[in-house]
């Protein structure tokens, strides 16, 4: 157990960044003992990984110092954040599939000396493997190797650098329950050998059940620390949620419709399942979750993206079986991406040719041409309506502000006369005016009978705009909270999986 | 088994298989063939092997990285006549300056495929599609279209390709042949045993690892292509001293051998894996198979292509299936976390079932 007249081995002071509009770290302090296990805990965007990445190098802070044994340092990159004893291991461990496990561990050595011993190496690394009680064989080529044993390979990595502060950044994410306890076995034992370990996880048991120190982070901000005595699974969560959800336009009361789709027991291999819902006109329902939660993969299931394996989808009362995106858009499912650059818009071409393209053969004359007049009269008509701020429409999309990017992205699927919309982080990345407007949007949009779909890491943006909220966590829905009942504690209650008897590990 | 799953890598079966391949070829030939197996076969096939497998080792370094460079030909080409014509004028020059010559003209072509690939991040195919336009229209403006002639060089030049160093039997060794195994030899080594060559294998196995690892990623790449264009210098001169006679067209084509033999050779065309052994033993496989067809069925030279091209298509696809599935049945034998991990796991099956 920690000693209160330990020194700190990392003292993080008054760290600040900030991305275009977002304040992503606000003067942030933190002091990191030696031999503690020290979790960080906050919702989506509290701010977690951009510390992270700030303590590996990744990222330079724009206020705000670092000291490891009190001396300030400068990190600019994450070799030199390894020479001052700084490791981390992410959610997909960073291997190399061709070399050898032994390899793998030694790689960023800089002192091999000029003709590399393999029988050395592997002597080496079979006493790292060892001390860890990891038994791999170090010969193999790492391709094929569980995350498991991928992670133990980049703890053994980290222990060969003689890592003194060890990031875990949600470990535990993708494994089976054994493998956590293999998990936290390695980590307990690299605590006792005097190693600082910062644990990020979304697990709030898990959290509980290794952590020391708990530490929790909103919006930038640093909240509170303290030590695992002092705290409580549901004061973090107090300590998490504490937003005010005024700052968001309301949904009005609109009138629900009849039943618009019905998903029953739907389910994709090791990514989700028994996942069911209702979703009617005129509603708005909101999909709420954690990061690793699948609600996205739920979306590209309904639209057909990533087809599920299991379970029915009703349209109007229909059995559909969504097999691509095309047969999705035609019975009037639209699906609008989280990620606007890599799946939603085409960004050198135009906000004309970006809203024609998914319904390119309407615009078509008798000849198969394009008819240009029609395709630019449909976009017109999207820009007075949606108030897209742009010079025109044959103005490249990469060159509009994001709240716009995502105007043009909403119109493109609007043109495909959706029944039923799912949006996928509408308001990521955009600024306040810009969120209030797509806000109005879904409300108009939900008033003239579509069925909505709202995924949201926001968890204010949900409760505010949702009529009904589907809580996810883990692949696995943790519950269906009305208008009414749902409270940021509830919701991240369920989300945590924390007191409730249904979660389980997939 | 699973000790010989344990020293053996998959990669080292197709290896084997290849041995096997080259042997079979061989036999059936022998049989169809009369008086193949003769001092004269093999002196003819050494011959050719030895210039394409030293060009195929630099390519293999690039190749390692997730490279590729199709000016090889070029280079070769280029050398090769920019040498010759070097030798015609000034007789006196001797063997190691000749030789220093080709390989610092062919590592400076290299140095310019380099540069633009790893520090501008042009693509290496348009890049070196480019270059190998770009050097084969500067040998065809600097010979104006003139051809080096045999009988112009020094003495020693053809010698390089006639004499015999040692025999084993009737096989005589000529020093370009010994020089090639040289090379192969020394740069296998290079790749195991240097961390510089370690650093390829991890680039091209997984270029966000080697980034977050801190390698200079563009410096290593851009080495890689200066030597592999110092290498195709080397047998630029290798096919001055066997041709004797250069025209401008001298080597065209020969980034497809050399490609190809290094894909047939199991290096994997996405980076990460592969040896020096396998590229020359794909090298020794294709041009024995193209030789001796061309004898057997009396066909022209025109058809080399097409042969280069189906075995690429085949070592390609046979690496996309067979290769896979080799490495998923090793990867599942034997790298398991823990003996009772493995107990647990199934136990929880188990469970599920009952």
């Amino acid at each position: 157990m920690p000693g209160d007249a330990k020194k700190p081995v990392l003292e993080i002071r008054h760290i600040s960044k900030r991305f275009d509009t977002t304040q992503a770290l606000d003067a942030v302090s933190l002091d990191i003992y030696p031999g503690e296990i020290h979790a960080l805990l906050g919702e989506n965007g509290a701010g977690k990984s951009t510390l992270i990445k700030i303590m590996t190098g990744v990222h330079s802070p724009d206020q705000g110092e670092i000291l490891l044994d009190g001396k300030p340092i400068r990190i600019g990159n994450t070799v030199e954040a390894q020479a001052y004893g700084i490791a981390a291991i992410y959610q997909e461990p960073m291997i190399f599939p061709d070399l050898t496990v032994a390899e793998n561990i030694f790689i960023s050595h800089r002192d091999q000396g000029a003709i590399l011993r393999w029988g050395k190496m592997y002597r080496a690394a079979e006493a790292i493997l060892g001390q860890l009680d990891v038994h791999l064989d170090v010969r193999q080529p790492a391709r094929g190797l569980t995350l498991a044993a991928q992670q133990a390979v980049e703890i053994a990595k980290a222990i060969s650098l003689k890592a003194r502060v060890l990031i875990m950044d949600e470990p535990t994410a993708s494994l089976s329950a054994h493998e956590v306890t293999q998990l936290f076995k390695l980590a307990q034992a690299l605590r006792d050998q005097g190693v600082a370990i910062v644990f990020i996880s979304h697990r709030m048991e898990e959290v509980f059940e290794i952590a020391d120190r708990v530490t929790v982070l909103r919006d930038g901000k640093f909240i509170s620390s303290k030590l695992r005595g002092q705290v409580t699974p549901e004061g973090a969560i107090r300590d998490m949620v504490g937003r005010q959800v005024e700052e968001f336009f309301a949904k009005g009361q609109t009138q629900r419709g009849e039943l618009l789709l019905s998903v029953r027991g739907l389910g994709k291999e090791g990514v989700f399942s028994e996942v069911s819902f209702e979703v009617y006109r005129g509603e708005v329902l909101g999909f709420a979750g954690l990061v690793g939660s699948r609600r996205t993969d739920v979306g590209l299931a309904l639209f057909g993206v990533e087809p599920a394996d299991s379970g029915e989808i009703l349209l109007n009362g229909k059995v559909e079986r969504m097999r691509c995106p095309d047969q999705a858009l035609r019975l009037g499912i639209a699906y609008v991406s989280e990620d606007r650059r890599a799946l939603g818009l085409t960004m050198p071409m135009s906000i004309v040719a970006n809203i024609s393209l998914p319904m390119l053969r309407e615009y078509l004359s008798g000849l198969g041409l394009i008819k240009r007049s029609a395709e630019i009269a449909a976009a017109e008509q999207f820009r007075q309506r949606l108030s897209i701020r742009a010079p025109s429409v044959h103005v490249e999309v990469a060159r509009l502000s994001g709240g716009n990017q995502q105007k043009v992205m909403l119109s493109k699927w609007l043109n495909a006369r959706p029944q039923l919309l799912i949006l996928d982080e509408p308001t990521r990345g955009i600024d306040v005016g810009a969120k209030a407007e797509v806000h109005h949007m879904i409300n108009d949009l939900a008033a003239q009978g579509l069925g909505i779909i709202l995924i949201s890491s926001d968890l204010p943006e949900v409760l505010a705009m949702s009529d009904r909220i589907l809580v996810m966590r883990e692949g696995r829905p943790m519950g269906v909270f009305t208008r009414g009942e749902a409270t940021q504690e509830k919701i991240l209650t369920a989300a945590m999986g924390q007191n409730s008897g249904a979660g389980g590990r997939v | 088994m699973n000790t010989l799953k344990r020293y053996v890598r998959p990669e080292q079966i197709r290896e084997l298989s290849l041995v096997l391949l080259i042997f079979v070829i061989i036999v059936f030939f022998g049989a169809q063939i009369e008086g193949y197996y003769s001092g004269r076969t093999f002196n003819r096939i050494a011959g050719d092997v030895a210039i394409i497998a030293v060009v195929a080792v630099g390519q293999t370094l690039v190749v390692l990285t997730r490279n590729i460079d199709l000016s090889v030909g070029s280079i070769v080409g280029f050398t090769a006549y920019f040498v010759g014509t070097q030798l015609a004028r000034h007789n006196d020059i001797t063997l190691p300056w000749a030789v220093l010559l080709a390989i610092g003209v062919g590592a400076l072509m290299g140095l310019i495929n380099g540069v633009v690939i790893a520090y501008g991040r042009v693509p290496a195919i348009i890049t070196t599609l480019g270059t190998l336009a770009l050097y084969r229209t500067l040998l065809v403006n600097y010979s104006n279209a003139r051809t080096v002639i045999i009988d112009t060089l020094p003495k020693w030049v053809p010698e390089l390709s006639r004499v015999n160093l040692f025999s084993l039997g009737t096989l005589e060794f000529r020093p370009m042949v010994v020089l090639a195994v040289a090379m192969v030899v020394i740069f296998q080594l290079v790749i195991t045993y240097l961390p510089y060559g370690r650093r390829l294998y991890a680039i091209g196995s997984n270029p966000e690892a080697a980034r977050i690892a801190g390698f200079p990623t563009p410096r290593i790449v851009m080495t890689a292509y200066v030597l592999c264009g110092a290498l195709s210098g080397l047998a630029g001169f290798m096919f001055l001293a066997r041709f004797g006679n250069i025209t401008v067209v001298a080597a065209q084509g020969m980034e497809l051998q050399a490609v190809a033999a290094v894909v047939v050779g199991g290096v994997n065309i996405f980076g990460g894996s592969g040896t020096m052994i396998g590229a020359l033993l794909g090298a020794v496989m294709i041009n024995t198979l193209e030789q001796s067809l061309r004898r057997w069925l009396q066909i022209s030279e025109f058809w080399r292509n097409a042969l280069l091209g189906l075995l690429i298509l085949l070592a390609v696809a046979s690496d996309a299936v067979i290769l896979n599935r080799l490495r998923t049945l090793w990867a599942r034998s034997g790298l398991q976390i823990k003996a009772d991990a493995v107990q647990a796991q199934v136990q929880e099956e188990s469970r599920h079932v009952a």
